[in-house]
C-alpha cells in the first residue's frame, strides 16, 4: 500500500509538474552549483574515497553471535554458566546459561568470510564485505547506544553522522535535502525526530524524513489544492514584490539568498515526486530488491530509493530497520526468543540489502559510494534467565559486536579484530564508535580532527575528543 | 580555536612596560613567572614534563631534564635554557620577543633566583588558553567613556553606548548610518522587544507624535507589555534548553513543565532584578519557602533531557547520573558565567583555568538535584472554566442522548433473549472469606489484603492473594473481575491473574500499564499483550465495572467492559497452557514476586476462572446487568459526518477544559525533587569506578573577586549547597555573572554579540572589540539595582541601536559584516515571530497570557514510548503565542523547526538563521500558513468591504509595516482581480519584506 502512496503522489506530482518545469524554465540559472559546505575548514582534507553514504541502522541490536561472528566454543560450552569472577553488568540484570548459536555458519564467497544462514542472501555478497567484529559500546541501553552509534556522544542534542556530512561536504545535488531519513515502514525509532536531529548545527543540515505514508515530505505540495494558474501568477507576483524590495534595501545579499530559495523549492516539487516514483524501474530490478515479495517489499523499496537518491546525488540515506521498542517487537531486541526475532525480522531485510549491494555494484556506483551496516550494541552469549536455565532470549552486550561496511577504499571479504571464544568481550583491535566514525570520515576524505563545529565552549567534533582511523580495513 | 588580535597583542605584552635591564636585575614572580607559564609551561609542567623537564617548580627546573640541568645560576651562555632560547629553537616556530629574551638572560645572569613554586600554570594567559589575568575574570571596573562629540560622529546623541561604538568606527574611519526612518524604526523594535509586529494603528500613532519624546515613549510602552516578556522568556528558555518531555526512549510528558516557563515570562514583565532572577533559578526552593514561586523557578535546573529508563547495572546507572549532573553544571556555568565548566569532568579545562577538582565542587554543589513533580498549592480556579466545563458536557450529552438511547433499548431487548450466566471453573465472592464457592481454588491473603463489606480491598502497596495450585490443566480461558479502582491514575497493578508460582508465565488483566488508564491482558514480556486501544477508563473510580479477558484456542484475545467490547482484539500466539498443580490463580498482583508496580488498588467484588472461551454473549450474560457503557465506534457508526464531528470537536474542548481544572485543582510543577546527595568525590577521567579524593561544594578560584569557598563540608545538605552556590553566582562580586547577561542582551538586540559566544566568554570566546563597552554596560546593570528593562531601554535609545539598514559601500568594503555597528544589520523574522505575526495580522491571534501549553500534535503511547504526530488544531487554544505550545523534544512543530526552532536538548545561546528551500515550502504550503491568509483575506474583506485597492493597501501595512511601492499595487491588484485575497494575502506571508526587520 506504501507504494501506492509512492506512486498517488507521484501521479499527484505530475499536474503539478508541467506548471513547475514552467516555472523553472526562466528562472532556474543552468547548471546552477550544488550546496557548497559550510565547515570552516572544508574537506577534502586528503583524497576521498568514496563520495556518498547509505547507512542502515537495525534498531534494537541484533545477535553478532549468530549472525557475522563465528564461535564453534559457544557449542560446546552450551548449558555452561559464563565462569569466571566477573559478574556481567546486563541491562536487565538476569544472567543464564550459555546458549549456541541458533543458525549455523558457513564460509562464503572467494574470501571464506563465516556468515550464517540467518542471512543467506547477504552471504552471497560476502566478498564485498568489511566486517568488525570488535565493536563495542558505552551504554547498553538502547536509545544513549543508539545516539552514540550515529552521533558519537550517548547524549540527546548532538548532530547525526548525515548533519555533519551536509555540514562538512555540502551536496551534489541542490533538488533534494543532502541528509534523507527512510524510516521502518512499521513506525519510528523511538525518540521519533530526535534521531535525525543537527542538534547544534544549523538546522538546513538536519534529516529530511521521506515519510512511508500520505506526502513524502512535509508541505511539498500546498496543503489543500490550488489551481496551476492561481500558483504560477502567485510565484510571479511574489517575484516581482521580491524584486521591488531588494531594489529598496539596497541589494542585500541575504536577500537574493532567498529569492533563490523559491527557485531551488520548485526544482524540489520536481525533483521528489520523481526520484520517489519507483515505476520506470525494470522488472529484473524490482526482483532484485524483493518488491515482488510481500515480505521483503516494504524495506526493498527503501533500499531502491536509497540507491535512487544517492544516484541524484544525495548525500546520506539512512534507512531504518526496526521501529520502536515494547512488545510485540517490531525491532531487533530479542530479550525473549532470539530464534523467533531475529528469523522475522532477517527475512525482511536479507533480500533487499543483498539487492542493494549488487545493483551498486552492476551500476558502479559502489565505486565512490559507502554502505554502513550497524546496530547499537550486540546481545549476550549467556541468555536472559534464571541462573539454571538456557533460555531462549538474550540481553544486550555493550563489550562486543559486530558491523560491517561495503564499498571503496577498503579491504573486501575481510574480518577485523575479535572477541573472545564466546563472543562477549572485544579483545582484538577494540574498535569504538570514535573509530568507526573516524574512518568513515576519512573515507570521505575528512579528517575526523578537522571536522568542527564551535559549541558549548569546545570546536565540537562528531568524535567528542577520540577516535582513530581504523587502518586495518583500509584498502 | 580563534585567537583574535587583540589576544595576540595581549600576550606580546607579557613584560610589564616599564621594566628595563639597564634599571634592574628582574624580579622573578613579577618579570620571569610570566613568560615562563606563557611560553614554556603549556609543554614543560608537571603532568606533561615533555623531555622530562618541568619548569613551574623550584626543584624540577633546577634539577633539568633529559639533556642534564637546563639553568646554570650567573651564566646564561652555559645554560642549556637560555642555548635553545637564544637559538631560536625554544619555544617551537615561535622564537621570543627581544624583550622577553633580555629578561630571562638578565635573570639568569643574576643568579637565576626562584620565587613562588610551583608556578600556577593558570596565573597567565598564553598563546593557547585563558589563565586568571584573562579579561573576563577581572573586577569590573567603569571604563571613562570616549569623548566623541557629534560633530565628529555626524549623529546627535548622548548615549554612553554611542561613544564607545562611534569611538571604533571613527578609528576604523568609519562613519555611522543615520537614523532610521520612522516606519521601520517601530516596526524593528517592537519586533525586538514583543516579538510581534506593530499594528497600523500603533505605527500611524508613532508617525503623527512629532515630539521628541516620541521614541522613548514608545519603547516605555514596549517594554510595559506584557508580550514583552513572552519575548524575552522565549530568548531564555532557548538557553535553559527547556523541554516538555524526557527525550530518549521514552519521552515521556512533562505535562506540570510550564508553570517554569509562565514563572519566567512574569519576572520578566515584572522587571524582577537579574541577581534575585539567578538565585531563585538555582535555589529558589530553598530561598523562598513556602511561597511556591521558588520551587517553580527551579524548573531551570530540571529543564534538559532525562533519560527515565533505568538499566539494572550500577555501573551504568552511575554514569549516566554523572552524564546528568555534566548537563545541569553545563547549564547553570554557561547561563550565569558564561563559563563551560563541564569540560573539566575529565581533565583539568583546556583552555580557561578551571581544574578538574573544581568541576567536581560545582557539581557537588548541585548533587541534590533530582527532577520531578512537586506539589504546591492549588490555584484559584476561574469560575468561568467550570461553567464553560458544564457547558461543553451539557452540549456533549445533548448531542448523544438519542443515541444512546436507541443503543440501550436494542441491547436490552437482546439482554432479555440472553443464555443463562456460564458457569466458572472457579468463583470468589470475597463475602468474608477468599474461598472457590464451586472448586477447589481457594485463596490466601497476603501482605495486608483486606475483606471488608463483601469485598476484597486492595491497598496497592504489597497486598495480594494467591490461591491453591490448579486441579485441572487450564488452556482456553476466560478471566473476568468485578473490580472499583482508587484511583484511575494508577498505573501496571494486576486485577485478577493466572500464572506459574514462581511468576515467570502469566496472563493477567491489567489496568493502565502500557498506556494511563486502560485495560490490558498483561502477560510475561508482553508476549501475548497488544493494546487494545480502548478508550482509557473514566469511571472504575466512581462505581464497580464487570472486566473480563477472554483468550480463544486460536489464540485471539478480546476484552470486555461491562458485556461490550472494549477496544479491539488482536491475535497472540497463545493461548499457554496453565498445568494442574503447576499454576494458580492470584488477585491485586500482576505476577509474582511482589513489589514494585504489579499492585492494584480498589476492591474485587467477585471474580471468576472458565476454561473455556466465553462467547460474547457469555460475557454479557455474566456481565448480568445491561452494559451503559457506549463505545466509540457504535457512537461513530450511527451519528452522521457532521454530528461526528461536532461530538469530536466538543470532547476535544472538555477534555482540554477538565485537564485545566484538575491540574489547577491538583496542582504541581516539573522542578527540583531535591535529595540529600552522598558525599562528592573526584572522578578519575570523569569515571564513576575510579573515584579521587572528597571534594566540597565550592565555586571556582578563578573569579578571585568572589570567594569559591562556601565553607560547607562534604556532606552538607542540599539546602545549603544550593543556596550557598546562588549567592556565590549572582552577586555584583562575581565579574562574569553581569558581563554574560549584558553580552546575552546585546545579542538579541543586535543579533550578534559584543563577544560572540554569549555561553562562553572564556578564551574561545576571544578578547571583543567592544570590551569596555561591555564593562560599562555592566557597571551600569549592577548600578541600577541589576534591572533588565533599564538596561534595554538603554539599548534601544541608543543612536546606534536606531541606525537604518541600508548597507553603504564604503563601509561594506572596511567591515563587511557591520562587526563594528555601522549599520543595523537587517534580520529574519525568528520562528515564533513568523507564526505569531502571521496570527497577529490575521487577528486570530488569542493574546492570553500564560496557563498550561497547547499541543498542536496528536501525542500517541506505542510500545511504551510516546510519540507525537505534528497536528495543524484549529481554535482559539490553539492561537496562542508559539511560547505556549508544549515544547515536547520528539513533538517539534514542522514548520517552527524549518525556520531554526532549536533542538531543545541542546542549551541555544545564539540562533541560526538559514535560508532553505524548504522553508520556502512552508511558507507556500503548509496548512498552518494557508489557514492564515485565509483568515487575513476574511479580515480585509471585513474592514474595507468591496474596496480592493484599500483591502491591498491594508494588507502590506499590516503584514510589511509599509503601504505598497507602485508597481507592487498594480500587480497585486492583478493577481486579487484573478484569484481573490487569499491567494494574495499568501504571497505577502512568503515576501522578504515580511520575514525580514530592517
Amino acid at each position: 500500500m506504501h507504494r501506492r502512496d509512492f506512486f498517488s503522489f507521484a501521479s499527484r506530482g505530475i499536474g503539478a509538474a508541467a506548471l513547475l518545469s514552467l516555472l523553472a524554465r526562466d528562472r532556474i540559472v543552468k547548471g546552477a552549483p550544488a550546496v557548497a559546505p559550510e565547515a570552516k575548514d572544508p574537506p577534502p582534507h586528503h583524497p576521498a574515497k568514496v563520495k556518498r553514504v547509505i547507512q542502515i541502522c537495525l534498531c534494537g541490536a541484533f545477535s553478532h553471535i549468530d549472525t557475522f561472528d563465528y564461535k564453534p566454543e559457544l557449542a560446546k560450552q552450551h548449558g555452561k554458566p559464563l565462569g569466571g569472577s566477573e559478574k556481567p553488568d546486563v541491562f536487565f540484570g538476569q544472567v543464564g546459561l550459555i546458549r549456541k548459536n541458533d543458525w549455523e555458519f558457513q564460509q562464503r564467497g572467494q574470501s571464506g568470510l563465516w556468515i550464517s544462514e540467518l542471512f543467506p542472501h547477504i552471504a552471497t555478497v560476502a566478498d564485498e564485505l568489511t566486517i568488525i567484529r570488535s565493536m563495542y559500546a558505552e551504554s547498553s541501553s538502547h536509545t544513549p547506544a543508539t545516539l552514540q552509534e550515529n552521533s558519537g556522544f550517548r547524549l540527546n542534542g548532538f548532530p547525526m553522522l548525515g548533519s555533519w556530512l551536509s555540514y562538512g561536504l555540502g551536496s551534489e545535488t541542490d533538488e533534494l535535502p543532502a541528509y534523507v531519513v527512510l524510516p521502518d515502514a512499521r513506525g519510528l525509532p523511538a525518540g521519533g525526530t530526535t534521531n535525525w536531529t543537527s542538534g547544534f548545527l544549523p538546522a538546513q543540515h538536519q534529516g529530511v524524513l521521506f515519510q512511508t505514508k500520505g506526502a513524502v515530505i512535509n508541505d511539498l505540495f500546498p496543503a489543500r489544492t490550488i489551481a496551476a494558474e492561481v500558483e504560477r501568477d502567485s510565484r510571479e507576483l511574489l517575484a516581482l514584490l521580491n524584486r521591488a524590495d531588494l531594489a529598496a534595501s539596497g541589494g542585500e545579499a541575504e536577500l537574493t539568498a532567498r529569492m533563490k530559495a523559491y527557485e531551488l523549492a520548485a526544482k524540489m516539487q520536481l525533483a521528489v515526486p520523481r526520484v520517489t516514483d519507483l515505476s520506470g524501474e525494470a522488472a529484473a530490478t524490482e526482483s532484485l530488491y524483493g518488491l515482488d515479495q510481500p515480505q521483503t517489499r516494504d524495506f526493498g523499496r527503501s533500499c531502491l530509493l536509497a540507491r535512487r537518491l544517492i544516484e541524484q546525488g544525495v548525500r546520506f540515506v539512512q534507512l531504518f530497520s526496526g521501529g520502536s521498542f515494547g512488545s510485540p517487537r517490531i525491532n531487533w531486541d530479542g530479550h525473549e526468543d532470539v530464534k523467533e526475532n531475529h528469523a522475522r525480522e532477517a527475512a525482511l531485510i536479507d533480500l533487499p540489502v543483498a539487492g542493494l549491494i549488487k545493483d551498486l555494484r552492476q551500476r558502479g556506483l559502489l565505486d565512490d559510494t559507502l554502505v554502513l551496516f550497524t546496530t547499537e550494541f550486540g546481545r549476550t552469549p549467556f541468555t536472559q534467565s534464571a541462573a539454571d536455565v538456557v533460555g531462549a532470549g538474550r540481553d544486550h552486550n555493550q563489550d562486543g559486536f559486530s558491523v560491517w561496511l561495503a564499498g571503496a577504499g577498503l579491504k573486501h571479504g575481510m574480518a577485523y579484530g575479535a572477541t573472545d571464544d564466546i563472543g562477549w568481550k572485544a579483545v582484538e583491535h577494540r574498535s569504538s564508535w570514535y573509530d568507526f566514525h573516524a574512518t568513515v570520515l576519512h573515507l570521505l576524505g575528512i579528517d575526523h580532527t578537522r571536522l568542527t563545529y564551535y559549541h558549548n565552549g569546545i570546536q565540537r567534533r562528531l568524535t567528542n575528543v577520540h577516535g582513530e582511523v581504523i587502518e586495518g580495513i583500509l584498502a | 580555536m580563534k585567537i583574535t588580535w587583540q589576544l595576540a597583542a595581549l600576550i606580546l605584552s607579557v613584560v610589564p612596560a616599564g621594566w628595563s635591564v639597564a634599571q634592574q636585575s628582574p624580579e622573578f614572580d613579577r618579570d620571569v613567572a610570566p613568560i615562563l607559564a606563557t611560553r614554556c609551561l603549556d609543554c614543560h609542567n608537571s603532568a606533561d614534563k615533555k623531555g622530562n623537564l618541568d619548569l613551574s617548580r623550584a626543584d624540577s627546573a633546577k634539577a633539568g631534564g633529559d639533556s642534564g640541568a637546563v639553568l646554570v645560576a650567573g651564566k646564561p651562555d652555559d645554560s642549556f635554557l637560555w642555548q635553545r632560547i637564544d637559538a631560536e629553537e625554544m619555544p617551537p616556530k615561535k622564537p621570543l620577543p627581544a624583550k622577553e629574551r633580555e629578561v630571562l638572560k638578565s635573570w639568569i645572569a643574576s643568579g637565576a633566583k626562584w620565587g613562588t613554586s610551583p608556578i600556577d600554570p593558570y596565573r597567565f594567559t598564553t598563546a593557547s588558553r585563558a589563565g586568571y589575568d584573562w579579561w573576563s575574570l577581572q573586577k569590573l571596573v567603569r571604563p571613562k567613556e570616549p569623548g566623541v562629540t557629534n560633530q565628529e560622529s555626524g549623529v546627535n546623541s548622548h548615549n554612553a553606548i554611542d561613544a564607545f561604538i562611534f569611538a571604533k568606527l571613527g578609528e576604523k574611519g568609519l562613519t555611522p548610518s543615520p537614523l532610521a526612518d520612522k516606519r521601520t524604526l517601530i516596526r524593528r523594535v517592537t519586533f525586538d522587544l514583543t516579538g510581534l509586529p506593530p499594528t497600523p494603528e500603533e505605527s500611524d500613532a508613532f508617525l503623527r507624535d512629532k515630539s521628541p519624546e516620541a521614541y522613548d515613549r514608545l519603547v516605555k510602552r514596549l517594554l510595559d507589555s506584557p508580550h514583552y516578556g513572552e519575548r524575552w522568556a522565549r530568548h531564555w528558555l532557548d538557553v535553559a534548553h527547556f523541554g516538555e518531555s524526557d527525550g530518549f526512549e521514552y519521552d515521556k510528558m512533562r505535562p506540570n513543565a510550564w508553570r517554569y516557563r509562565d514563572w519566567v515570562i512574569d519576572a520578566l514583565n515584572r522587571d524582577m532584578p537579574y541577581d534575585e532572577f539567578a538565585r531563585m533559578q538555582i535555589a529558589g526552593d530553598v530561598l523562598l519557602a513556602p511561597d511556591p514561586r521558588g520551587t517553580i523557578a527551579t524548573g531551570f535546573l530540571v529543564a534538559g533531557a532525562h533519560d527515565s529508563l533505568l538499566p539494572k547495572g550500577e555501573v551504568m546507572q552511575a554514569i549516566m547520573r554523572q552524564d546528568e549532573l555534566e548537563d545541569i553544571v553545563g547549564i547553570v556555568s554557561q547561563t550565569f558565567l558564561g563559563l563551560t565548566v563541564h569540560c573539566a569532568r575529565c581533565h583539568d579545562h583546556k583552555f580557561d583555568p578551571v581544574r578538574q577538582v573544581e568541576y567536581y565542587r560545582l557539581a557537588s554543589a548541585l548533587a541534590g538535584v533530582k527532577r520531578g513533580d512537586r506539589p504546591i498549592p492549588p490555584a484559584q480556579l476561574p469560575p468561568e472554566l467550570e461553567q464553560r466545563q458544564r457547558q461543553l458536557a451539557g452540549d456533549l450529552a445533548a448531542l448523544e442522548e438519542p443515541v444512546r438511547t436507541d443503543i440501550l433499548n436494542q441491547r436490552q431487548a437482546a439482554a432479555e433473549k440472553r443464555p443463562s450466566p456460564p458457569r466458572p471453573l472457579a468463583r470468589w465472592q470475597f463475602d468474608g472469606d477468599a474461598q472457590d464457592e464451586l472448586g477447589p481454588l481457594h485463596g490466601k491473603l497476603h501482605e495486608g489484603a483486606e475483606l471488608k463489606d463483601g469485598g476484597l480491598v486492595l491497598s496497592g502497596q504489597r497486598a495480594f492473594v494467591a490461591t491453591e495450585l490448579l486441579h485441572q490443566d487450564v488452556k482456553e480461558k476466560t478471566l473476568e473481575a468485578w473490580v472499583k479502582l482508587s484511583n484511575l491514575q494508577q498505573r501496571s497493578g494486576g486485577v485478577i491473574g493466572i500464572q506459574s508460582p514462581d511468576g515467570e508465565v502469566f496472563d493477567a488483566i491489567v489496568f493502565g500499564e502500557k498506556d494511563p488508564g486502560q485495560w490490558l491482558a498483561g502477560s510475561n514480556f508482553f508476549r501475548r499483550t497488544q493494546s487494545f486501544e480502548g478508550p482509557p477508563e473514566t469511571e472504575a473510580d466512581s462505581r464497580t465495572v464487570h472486566i473480563a479477558i477472554v483468550y480463544a484456542a486460536d489464540g485471539t484475545i478480546t476484552a470486555y467492559r461491562d458485556g461490550a467490547v472494549y477496544g479491539r482484539s488482536y491475535k497472540s500466539d497463545g493461548p499457554v497452557t496453565f498445568k494442574k498443580g503447576e499454576a494458580q490463580v492470584i488477585f491485586g498482583i500482576r505476577h509474582f514476586p511482589a513489589g514494585g508496580n504489579k499492585h492494584v488498588a480498589g476492591v474485587i467484588e467477585r471474580a471468576g476462572l472458565y476454561d473455556h472461551a466465553l462467547t460474547a454473549e457469555e460475557v454479557a450474560a455474566s456481565a448480568g446487568t445491561v452494559s451503559t457503557y457506549i463505545s466509540e465506534e457504535e457512537f461513530s457508526r450511527r451519528l452522521s459526518p457532521d454530528d461526528r464531528d461536532r461530538r469530536r470537536s466538543l470532547q476535544q474542548q472538555l477534555g482540554a477544559v477538565s485537564e485545566q481544572i484538575s491540574r489547577l485543582r491538583e496542582a504541581k510543577v516539573f522542578a527540583v525533587t531535591p535529595q540529600e546527595p552522598p558525599q562528592s568525590h573526584l572522578l578519575i577521567r570523569g569515571n564513576p569506578q575510579q573515584k579521587g579524593e572528597v571534594v566540597n561544594p565550592g565555586g571556582l578560584a578563578a573569579i578571585a573577586s568572589a570567594l569559591g569557598d562556601f565553607g560547607l563540608a562534604p556532606d552538607a545538605p542540599d539546602a545549603e549547597r544550593r543556596k550557598r552556590l546562588a549567592q556565590w553566582i549572582a552577586t555584583e562580586n562575581n565579574p562574569l555573572f553581569a558581563r554574560t547577561l549584558v553580552n546575552r542582551l546585546w545579542h538579541y538586540h543586535f543579533g550578534r554579540g559584543l563577544v560572540e559566544t554569549p555561553n562562553d566568554l572564556g578564551f574561545n570566546g576571544g578578547v571583543p572589540v567592544h570590551r569596555e563597552l561591555l564593562d560599562w554596560l555592566a557597571c551600569e546593570l549592577v548600578e541600577r539595582r541589576f534591572s533588565l528593562k533599564e538596561l534595554h531601554r538603554q539599548i534601544v535609545l541608543s543612536a546606534t541601536y536606531q541606525q537604518a539598514s541600508l548597507p553603504r559601500p564604503e563601509c561594506l568594503a572596511v567591515d563587511a559584516d557591520s562587526a563594528l555597528y555601522w549599520r543595523y544589520r537587517p534580520r529574519r523574522l525568528e520562528a515564533e515571530s513568523v507564526r505569531d505575526a502571521m496570527l497577529s495580522v490575521s487577528g486570530l491571534l488569542n493574546p492570553a497570557v500564560g496557563g498550561p501549553s497547547f499541543q498542536d500534535f496528536r501525542p500517541y503511547m506505542y510500545k511504551g514510548s510516546q510519540f507525537y504526530e505534528p497536528q495543524d488544531p484549529v481554535g482559539l487554544e490553539f492561537h496562542r503565542r508559539s511560547i505556549y505550545r508544549m515544547w515536547a523534544r520528539g513533538g517539534k512543530n514542522p514548520l517552527l523547526d524549518t525556520f531554526d526552532c532549536p533542538d531543545p536538548s541542546t542549551t541555544t545561546p545564539k540562533r541560526g538563521s538559514t535560508t532553505t528551500p524548504l522553508q520556502a515550502l512552508s511558507l507556500l504550503n503548509n496548512s498552518f500558513t494557508l489557514r492564515m491568509a485565509d483568515a487575513l483575506a476574511e479580515r480585509l474583506r471585513k474592514e474595507s468591504p468591496g474596496d480592493e485597492q484599500a483591502q491591498i493597501e491594508r494588507a502590506f501595512v499590516l503584514i510589511c509595516g509599509r503601504p505598497s511601492l507602485p508597481d507592487e499595487l498594480a500587480a497585486s491588484q492583478a493577481l486579487v482581480r484573478e484569484h481573490g485575497l487569499m491567494p494574495f494575502c499568501r504571497v505577502l506571508f512568503s515576501s522578504n519584506r515580511f520575514l525580514y526587520v530592517h
